[in-house]
């Protein structure tokens, strides 16, 4: 990745995570769009594993900051987020939106899965309804955004040459 | 090549597994460590994204505000309209409950549903929800507090259907309340187009040359042709239709019902409507009549005594002036005219702290004309 895509991916990058903050609270939908998984997966895939796995750590620390009784678990989700997503993006290569779309469906419902295991602060069938209900509904809506969003941001993405 | 490979693929396992450390290390680091390390990244990092989410959910908060309000002023509105067409219908139903004691026995009461579909079609025929098992048969007259709506046309089991006084077909024989002048009553039909609400008067045809009627009289059934009982009221009259070469007066009347107010009626019952309604209209009317001329009287003598009260006061003022007690006294008299009002150009003097001279002065002391408010309070008013 050159610096000309590095720093477009960094805007693109900016984008959602402010849209994580301010359009994510004028929605305030029950199964939420996590744009920060989006922007997670979207930098992910285009940095090596190990570059992922700090990226992710990184934001997930951000995150938790916000929430003190979970510190440490979202960074820990965004961490396995990132680097499976930066591993299998080099293993299974493809740029199809379907395939970012279950990239994103995956990596929201693994995070979940990480964050709710790691906060425990759900127990019993609370914990079973939030996993298997809540988690791949706010997945499927993730997907659908982040695959709204790679397409609306496509265009910055595009190297023009001349 | 493949040993850089190697190399890098190592780096990245090494730096996922120290990046899992660190976070675990995070969740589980006692609450007095983990702090300062939220706080520093709240505090740089996090804070403008905060702000964001502040911003966004004050945007939130003020359209579920916005909303809300809406919602409220909405229900008021409705609740304010419900309210108004639930007086005008208590207000009917009350009429209707006078109607019934006054009729007292023969009536059967039903809920007339009105089934004109566009808004400006005239309405001549209403649906009413009592038939033939509550005793009801064709041609009973249909009645409201007010007088003569229409007669039933079709009867079912539960349900039957009247024309309205505003049918091509409808008649009533009529007369005027001292019954000197007779005629037939029947819809206004010649009426020029975008004058609808012309459409629902009424003409008196045939009364007799000789038989002349004011606008305002009253037009009751006169209970001819065995239909209408006697003394419902139909309308009142409004104008002379004025005819060349004709040989009867045409009137136009004013009916004392309005079809689109119209929600509950009472059905005579065939006996009833043999054995007559007695003076109910007639006597109503009457009331109605001798309450305004209370009103009217009462007014009048109010103001006489206003009158009376200002004269004298006038009198007392002229008498003290015409004494010409004091400088004082001149000089004040020099200020009003032979009315006792103050002459322009002179300075009105300070008002006297005396009790005696603040009484006689008291501009509240004269009464107010109080008609027109005792007319809107009157009972009885259509």
């Amino acid at each position: 990745m050159n610096w000309t895509s590095a720093i477009r991916t960094a805007i693109v990058c900016l984008i959602l995570i402010v849209l994580h903050y301010t359009l994510r609270p004028l929605l305030a939908w029950r199964a939420s769009i996590d744009f920060l998984l989006i922007a997670l997966v979207f930098g992910a895939v285009r940095m090596r594993p190990a570059g992922a796995a700090v990226y992710g750590f990184l934001l997930g620390l951000a995150t938790d900051s916000l929430s003190l009784g979970a510190f440490g678990a979202g960074a820990l989700a965004a961490t396995i987020v990132g680097f499976s997503a930066s591993w299998l993006k080099a293993v299974f290569f493809a740029d199809n939106l379907a395939l970012n779309a279950f990239f994103l469906f995956i990596g929201k419902w693994v995070f979940d899965l990480v964050y709710v295991l790691m906060e425990r602060r759900m127990h019993g069938t609370e914990m079973l309804m939030q996993i298997i209900v809540w988690s791949p509904l706010a997945a499927a809506v993730t997907a659908v955004a982040g695959v709204i969003a790679i397409t609306v941001l496509r265009p910055i993405l595009e190297v023009r040459t001349a | 090549m493949a040993r850089a490979a190697r190399f890098s693929g190592r780096l990245d396992t090494v730096v996922f597994a120290g990046c899992i450390v660190l976070a675990l290390a995070a969740s589980a680091l006692p609450t007095q460590m983990r702090e300062p390390v939220a706080a520093s990244l709240r505090r740089s990092l996090v804070a403008p994204l905060v702000g964001l989410q502040q911003s966004a959910e004050g945007w939130r908060a003020a359209w579920l505000e916005s909303e809300r309000k809406t919602l409220e002023r909405d229900t008021i509105a409705l609740e304010l309209a419900q309210k108004q067409s639930l007086q005008l219908e208590n207000d009917r139903l009350r009429k209707l409950l006078g109607l019934g004691s006054r009729l007292a026995w023969g009536f059967i009461p039903a809920e007339a549903l009105h089934t004109s579909g566009r808004a400006e079609d005239v309405i001549t025929s209403l649906t009413l929800t009592a038939g033939s098992k509550s005793g009801v048969t064709p041609y009973s007259p249909v009645l409201a507090p007010e007088g003569i709506v229409g007669l039933v046309q079709t009867v079912d089991p539960t349900m039957s259907i009247a024309i309205l006084y505003s049918h091509p077909d409808f008649r009533v024989s009529a007369m005027s309340a001292d019954g000197k002048a007779f005629g037939i009553v029947y819809p206004h039909l010649d009426v020029r187009p975008g004058r609808l609400a012309e459409r629902y008067l009424l003409e008196l045809r045939n009364v007799p040359y000789r038989d002349t009627l004011k606008a305002g009289t009253a037009i009751f059934s006169s209970g001819l042709g065995g239909t209408w009982p006697r003394g419902v009221l139909v309308g009142t009259i409004v104008d002379e239709v004025k005819e060349p070469e004709s040989w009867a007066r045409t009137y136009l009347l004013r009916p004392a019902v309005n079809p689109a107010h119209v929600t509950s009626v009472m059905i005579l019952t065939p006996k009833r409507g043999s054995q007559g309604v007695g003076n109910i209209w007639a006597s109503a009317t009457q009331v109605d009549a001798a309450l305004k001329s209370i009103v009217t009287a009462g007014d009048s003598l109010g103001r006489q005594a206003a009158i009376a009260e200002a004269a004298a006061r006038r009198a007392v003022l002229d008498s003290v002036r015409r004494a010409g007690i004091g400088d004082s006294l001149r000089r004040d008299s020099t200020a009003f005219d032979s009315l006792g009002r103050p002459r322009a150009g002179v300075a009105r003097p300070r008002p006297r702290r005396d009790t005696s001279g603040r009484d006689t002065s008291r501009p509240d002391s004269v009464r107010r004309d109080t008609t027109a408010r005792r007319d809107t309070l009157r009972p009885g008013t259509p």
